[in-house]
């Protein structure tokens, strides 16, 4: 008995020491500088639930570097991606960041989907001062002096949208969106604009993340009768909303639900059926007509698939990646820190396929917001298109904070 | 006190020794890999506390995680307040005015430590003592746990202005301690991390061979025959069940400073049944072995991801399932039978015979 | 009162689908003792193959329900042959193991078909409402409730007027008893696994209409299908159908009351109270284990 015990401990032990072999411990495998190569890293999820979306936004910037290698690099030198997976989850996220920011030293990450990976990155990346291209709509509030933010904040989607909405179909609103931070703040910014138009909340419900079974929700709709359904739901919750609305025959004529989350990749998988006649608001849709869409769609087409669809996050995943190599372009070759890329990028215009953009110095993008309305083929159509690019006011809810080239100020 | 505790003793000085000064070395002291093994050995606290419930008591904690959870968000609350002057920024946001009276306390340090601890203990305990009173035993816990694990990260999402929600609290100081600020990067750091796993380590071996240990083993054998023997049975599976939500607590709080958020995603059912595979791949029967299972499969995680990014996942499945079908008793199990047959060569035969075809495939595996 | 017959029905719909995914679950569970956590990834298998059908052979949902039933059924028999057969002795282990099959299944279904949400047409046939005065009812959730309740009648009758279903309760009584009779333990083992996994099946190809079709789309199931077992009883069949019932509509009622966030967080409530005071379910069935 003795000896077997004893030998249990040293056994113990003896796995310690075999697993301090130095190839299982230190995990600088492919990392450091080949070359003479700019290494950037990609961190989008190819596993687990949120993979639906971040594997396209994936596809859609390694295209975009792919073009750029193949037309020379920047300065002769070549983009290296290196790819990690978070698999959905903000702790893998934040050790992901590090791998790439601290081990690999890549100059720029682009990375991203929901804000809370997008929070698990921050501390990194502020404290290592890289750079993290981050191509979602978000709800603003932010002012990071170390991320480029791509996509929409909330005056950008709504200041268009909510005028047009109260003026065309009425003032009740149902708000109905996921239980986070997004659709919260959305629907604070959308409050604020309808006590100015005179509208008013009818009621505003939260369904948990990943919620699958909207009966009650449509019981409510149907019995509160709301001019406008204000939708925030994400992900597969809003494409099991989405069928479940149709099946319950309510009518888009009567109650269009206008959503500010829902894109191509969600109405392929609700179904041209079941979308059409509903709104969404965004920057791009696949359907906008102009000669960088053309190319965009017809390369992300030929690469990926006929069947695939590109949506108003892979848009600024893609063009991201090309703001980045125009800022590269501004630097001396033998200079680039994240830093120096950041203060380039600033002020930068650019052809993207939404239209002319624009980098604002608080690092968000000056946007092209439109509205569209899903057909049963699954494209949109393009309603209403801002006559002048937005720029982004990511505290534009909160009087008094501004986010400036200085950061958040306060008056 | 048995000699196996002085074995276990010997175990746990040479295990201390490896991550105080081989893993350090090895890892020429660069702050990114010492941060990265820091986070192994907090979560390597969280698989030896579970393996005290589970394997010492037989008592099957799933919700693990949401005393991990309480432990991490205790701590986020104080780095938080740390960080912003008056009203933590987020609450601002959900139109919360005035700082909640629950976050009031997490201003002083101490009371922080002390509530990462007690506040995780105190929960499971509560849970314990509705379970075990009512002689709730087997997959019933199992099943309690995760509904409750369940309901209180549900609970945490929503109270958003007090939580942060989904988004978890974010934007935390570094935590100071009296001339010390701790730098997660640091060796400092990584030292402090490994102090805490071999002290909670040394806990725990020294409960597992104490008279306690033993009569949580007698009540995991058979609950009622040690109730005949006069003994409280729900006293001491409570008892076992607070001090291992305590150790997962103070696991939580580690976990917070190497990644500097705290996310509902720590109190998870896929993260809380990560850690029933970490202690099963280590052995349950050992915290020694629990938590090297952890640094194993957190490190093969890593090392996997890093190599195949595309199917490290699906890798990963097929190593936990194999991992069950023929390591039963995990790495423990292992070392545990190969030592027995190497020194009882003559009882090999018969041995063999007796044992399923499972474990002779393994042991084979170990030979070759 | 309209809201509250609406919500009646929303709770006996949910009830029609928990049920369906609950029912292999409580058959696995209650007669093999299996915890079988890859659960939700027969579901998903079985909506990816209805998925698969449709798209590549044009078979709608309802014609393709038999071949769903007998592809999920096969995947469940293998893996019972290769993985549980060997942990009947260790139930607390099978959690990990099926743990590690759901993701092996999951991860598969990514690398092979691609980790983007498909799109299933539901059967046209179902399509539209039924109205009677205020209460307004998809034909198709009206389906699945007596779909589901078909179901279970139908299962009832293979565990009680089949020798396949004598057999299996012979086992459940008495494992060792019941080979002396020259029961084939295994076998029937084998096969009920199939069968409940083939229901697993079943259920996702019927629920993909009205929700997405992702690989992780059975992860959260699970949990829920779990709840409804247990509080049901052990291998009961009716205490599954009332389980299902009772935390449908609980549900359902609760999310008008409150909201649907904290009326989750009360039903999970409502069932950690019932385990405790009623741990053998509300239909306890008499065995010897």
């Amino acid at each position: 008995m003795k000896r077997r015990d004893f030998l249990g401990g040293v056994g113990a032990v003896g796995t310690a020491s075999v697993l301090s072999a130095p190839s299982l411990l230190t995990t600088a495998g492919r990392a450091m500088a080949q070359g003479n190569d700019i290494p950037v890293g990609l961190l989008f999820s190819l596993t687990g639930a949120v993979a639906v979306v971040e594997s396209t936004l994936h596809n859609a910037a390694l295209m975009a570097i792919e073009e750029i290698n193949a037309a020379g690099g920047v300065h002769g030198r070549k983009l290296r991606p290196i790819i990690e997976d978070p698999a959905s989850d903000p702790a893998t996220y934040a050790d992901r960041a590090r791998r790439l920011m601290i081990r690999d030293k890549c100059v720029s990450v682009f990375g991203s989907y929901t804000s809370s990976s997008r929070q698990a990155v921050l501390p990194v990346t502020e404290q290592r001062k890289n750079l993290y291209w981050y191509p979602t709509l978000y709800e603003g509030r932010e002012c990071s002096r170390n991320v480029m933010y791509g996509g929409a904040v909330p005056n950008q989607q709504q200041d268009v949208l909510v005028p047009w909405l109260v003026e065309n179909f009425g003032p009740r609103f149902f708000m109905i969106g996921n239980n986070y931070v997004y659709p919260k703040e959305e629907n604070n910014y959308c409050k604020s604009l309808l006590s100015e138009l005179g509208g008013e909340v009818v009621s505003e419900e939260y369904v948990p993340m990943g919620h699958s079974d909207f009966s009650s929700v449509i019981n409510r709709i149907r019995s509160e009768k709301p001019d406008v359904i204000f939708a925030t739901v994400v992900g597969d919750s809003d494409v099991a909303f989405a069928r479940q609305y149709h099946a319950a025959e309510l009518d888009p004529e009567k109650m269009p639900v206008f959503s500010l989350t829902r894109s191509e990749v969600e109405v392929k998988a609700i179904g041209g059926e079941a979308a059409a006649g509903h709104f969404s608001s965004a920057p791009y849709f696949m359907g906008h007509k102009s000669p960088e869409n053309e190319k965009f769609v017809e390369a992300y087409k030929s690469r990926y698939g006929g069947d695939q669809v590109t949506h108003f996050v892979s848009e600024a995943a893609y063009f991201q990646v090309y703001q980045f190599k125009a800022a590269l372009e501004k630097l001396d070759p033998a200079n680039i820190t994240p830093e120096a890329i950041r203060d380039a990028a600033v002020g930068l215009k650019l052809k993207a396929p939404q239209g002319e953009i624009l980098i604002d110095e608080n690092l968000h993008t000056h946007l092209w917001p439109k509205i569209g309305q899903w057909q049963s083929n699954g494209q949109a159509e393009v309603l209403i298109q801002s006559e002048e690019r937005v720029a982004p006011k990511p505290y534009a809810a909160y009087e008094g904070q501004t986010c400036t080239g200085e950061g958040l100020v306060k008056a | 006190m048995t000699s196996k505790f002085h074995y276990d003793l010997i175990a746990l000085v040479i295990f201390a020794i490896v991550i105080a000064f081989g893993v350090p070395a090895l890892m020429n002291y660069d702050g990114f890999e010492l941060n990265t093994f820091a986070r192994y050995l907090a979560l390597a606290i969280a698989s030896m506390a579970l393996a005290l419930s589970w394997g010492t008591a037989g008592l099957l904690n799933l919700g693990q995680a949401a005393t991990f959870g309480m432990g991490s968000y205790a701590m986020a609350m104080h780095l938080k307040l740390r960080a912003s002057d008056g009203l933590p920024d987020f609450m601002g946001w959900n139109n919360v005015s005035e700082l909640p009276l629950i976050w009031v306390p997490f201003e002083s340090l101490a009371f922080t430590l002390l509530a990462g601890l007690l506040i995780p203990a105190f929960i499971g305990g509560l849970t314990a003592v509705f379970m075990f009173r009512a002689r709730i035993a087997g997959v019933f816990v199992a099943i309690i746990t995760l509904a409750f694990l369940v309901a209180f990260q549900l609970l945490v999402i929503n109270q958003q202005g007090m939580t942060g929600g989904q988004n978890g609290l974010t934007g935390l100081a570094q935590l100071s301690l009296p001339g010390w600020t701790v730098d997660p990067y640091s060796t400092g750091f990584y030292y402090l991390v490994a102090g805490c796993l071999t002290v909670a380590l040394a806990i725990g071996v020294y409960l597992t061979h104490s008279k306690f240990g033993l009569i949580l083993r007698a009540i995991r054998e058979d609950a009622d025959r040690t109730r005949f023997f006069g003994y409280n049975v729900a006293t001491y599976q409570t008892a076992i069940f607070c001090l291992s939500a305590a150790l997962a607590g103070w696991a939580g709080m580690l976990y917070t400073m190497v990644l500097e958020f705290a996310s509902p995603t720590y109190m998870g059912v896929s993260f809380s049944l990560a850690i029933v595979i970490w202690c099963a791949v280590g052995g349950r029967e050992s915290v020694i072995a629990a938590a090297l299972g952890a640094i194993i499969v957190n490190m093969l995680e890593g090392r996997l991801s890093d190599v195949f990014v595309e199917g490290w996942h699906l890798m990963l499945g097929v190593i936990f399932v194999l991992v069950v079908m023929f390591m039963p008793r995990g790495i423990y199990g292992v070392i545990t039978e190969t030592a027995k047959r190497l020194h009882h060569p003559k009882r090999r035969h018969r041995k063999t015979d007796l044992q399923s075809s499972s474990t002779k495939q393994l042991e084979t595996g170990q030979e070759s | 009162m309209d809201v509250i017959s609406n919500q009646l029905f929303a709770g006996l719909s949910m009830a029609s689908i928990l049920l369906m995914i609950a029912l292999g679950l409580a058959i696995i569970y209650g007669a093999m003792g299996v915890i079988n956590l890859a659960h939700g990834e027969f579901v998903m298998l079985g909506a990816y193959t209805t998925w698969a059908l449709q798209t590549y052979a044009g078979i709608g949902i309802l014609l393709a329900l038999p071949i769903v039933f007998i592809v999920v059924a096969a995947v469940g028999w293998i893996i019972e042959k290769v993985v549980v057969q060997n942990l009947y002795h260790r139930p607390l282990d099978t959690i990990l193991a099926t743990w590690g099959i759901g993701i092996i299944l999951q991860q598969a279904v990514r690398l092979g078909i691609g980790a983007e949400s498909r799109f299933v047409k539901g059967p046209e046939l179902l399509s539209g409402n039924t109205q009677i005065g205020p209460l307004i009812m998809s034909n198709y959730r009206i389906f699945l409730i007596f779909f589901s309740v078909a179901v279970l009648y139908g299962t009832w009758l293979l565990m009680t007027r089949t020798e396949f279903g004598m057999k299996l309760r012979a086992i459940i009584q008495n494992r060792g008893i019941s080979e002396c009779y020259g029961i084939e333990a295994k076998r029937i083992y084998s096969l009920t696994f199939a069968y409940g996994a083939g229901l697993a099946g079943i259920a996702g190809a019927l629920i993909t209409p009205l929700f997405s079709t992702i690989p992780t789309m059975g992860t959260g199931l699970v949990v829920d299908a779990f709840l409804v077992v247990i509080v049901g009883g052990l291998g009961s069949l009716i205490g599954a159908a009332s389980a299902a019932v009772l935390i449908g509509e609980a549900t359902a009622l609760f999310s008008i009351v409150i909201n649907d966030t904290l009326g989750r967080i009360a039903v999970l409530a409502g069932i950690i109270v019932l385990i405790r005071f009623r741990p053998r379910g509300l239909f306890p069935t008499e065995t010897r284990r």
